[in-house]
């Protein structure tokens, strides 16, 4: 669709703030329009980024279940079996959404095995793991600063 | 916020009230029973809270249970005023009201009042335990995707324990710039928003102020308006208690966990269509991940 859906937004929330705040009433309704804007802003960013972050995530994430099954312990039935999480059959946000917390909840029962084992190779994917938590904080940081 | 006048005792009487009712959602599900016993005992003490008229439990009379009490007039509230003239050159005052009153909480004898009927007390060397119990049963329940950087925290609190609280006092639960009534002069006339109070380590109410969901001028001052170094040693010096490092950094880790339960309890009330208030996106797109950069900051993950 063009113009893009997050020009469409960012179209919108301009207008939120530029034409239609002056002629609200009430603080609680200026209020809303605010935050109707704010958002309208994040969702144009989502939008763009969505799909690209969850499919880098999921495969990222994927990528550290496989190496870390041997380091599993008690744990590797869980982590197996979010490893073995469908592919998402299309780039819906919501399959991709579905898919990431599959092999999200494996990367917890993951971390949780290998940080209580002092072992150097679970160490090290301790760190792996402690990085790309890190990472994915990043990729859901909005560019957009409100307020 | 309501206005009433009437008539009694052959005099006209007014005041101005304000209610309390649960909503039908919201960023969380408290008792309103158990926030009337805080601020019913702390009536006339020398923490300064409304006065509180009635309670209702009744849930058909105006779709929620409900208190009503007085409303304290002539106040400020807003988070970002402090910020700026007239309240900017009082700083200094306020974060001190702020503190001595957060010392009179902690060591208030709570024993004999009305938070005997509402709050349990926990064991000094278990307070903790139970607090994380419940924000980790509110994450359980709550999250909508799963959480991998407030569980590694949860697993991290359990691992490190706290030292035992040193006494077993009064928690507010939510005191921060924002949840208290102050005048150009700094001076603080009410404590509000009780909904969280309970029995515990008063050690948790001086780290969650510390929190950075409040550092309002994002200059890394607690509540914008005080540096870190100088809220803990007014806290120290006005509660008489020790903020231990390890117990400061326990419940400062332990603060984004349950910011994190409140934050995804808005959200999932939104997701399921129980509310349609914007505010409720907003704090999760804006909150949720800012909470887990922050937690990073705090255990050192991050600059």
């Amino acid at each position: 669709m063009r113009p893009d859906t997050s020009r469409t937004l960012q179209g919108i929330a301009i207008n939120l703030l530029t034409n239609v705040i002056a002629e609200v009433k009430t603080p609680f309704g200026q209020q809303t329009v605010g935050i109707a804007a704010s958002l309208a802003m994040w969702i144009a960013e989502e939008t763009e980024r969505g799909a690209d972050r969850l499919v880098v995530e999921n495969g990222v994430t994927r990528e550290i279940l496989a190496d870390g099954l041997a380091l599993a312990g008690t744990a590797r039935a869980a982590v197996e079996a979010a490893a073995a999480t469908p592919a998402a059959p299309n780039f819906r946000i919501s399959s991709l959404q579905s898919e990431n917390d599959s092999l999200r909840r494996g990367l917890i029962a993951l971390h949780a095995a290998v940080e209580s084992n002092p072992s150097a190779d679970a160490q090290s994917m301790n760190e792996r793991i402690w990085a790309e938590l890190i990472e994915s904080t990043r990729r859901r940081q909005f560019q957009a600063r409100i307020g | 916020m309501y206005d009433a006048t009437w008539s009694g005792d052959g005099e006209e009487h007014s005041q101005a009230f304000v209610v309390r009712k649960d909503p039908p959602a919201s960023l969380l599900e408290t008792d309103r029973e158990a926030e009337y016993g805080f601020y019913s005992a702390f009536w006339n003490s020398g923490v300064p809270v409304p006065r509180m008229r009635w309670l209702e439990p009744d849930a058909s009379i105006i779709g929620g249970p409900f208190f009503i009490m007085d409303r304290i007039l002539g106040c400020e509230s807003n988070t970002r005023a402090p910020q700026a003239p007239p309240y900017l050159a009082v700083q200094p005052e306020m974060a001190r009201n702020m503190y001595d009153i957060l010392g009179i909480i902690a060591n208030f004898e709570w024993r004999g009042t009305a938070i005997e009927r509402v709050a349990e007390p926990p064991a000094a060397e278990t307070a903790w335990e139970k607090e994380l119990a419940h924000w980790e049963g509110i994450i359980n329940v709550q999250e909508l995707s799963p959480q991998p950087l407030m569980r590694a925290a949860i697993r991290w609190l359990r691992a490190n324990p706290p030292p035992p609280a040193q006494r077993v006092g009064v928690v507010h639960g939510d005191y921060r710039v924002g949840n208290f009534l102050y005048r150009e002069d700094g001076s603080i006339h009410g404590i509000v928003d009780w909904e969280m109070a309970h029995l515990g380590d008063p050690v948790e109410d001086l780290a969650w102020s510390l929190n950075e969901s409040w550092q309002w001028a994002k200059d890394g001052r607690p509540g914008g308006i005080v540096d870190r170094e100088t809220a803990i040693t007014l806290w120290e010096r006005a509660s008489g208690l020790r903020a231990d490092p390890a117990a400061v950094l326990w419940w400062e880790v332990f603060s984004h966990v349950k910011c994190q339960g409140i934050w995804i309890t808005g959200a999932r009330s939104f997701q399921e269509g129980r509310t349609n208030e914007l505010i409720l996106p907003m704090v999760a797109y804006s909150l949720i991940n800012a909470q887990d950069q922050a937690l990073l900051r705090t255990l050192g993950r991050i600059a």
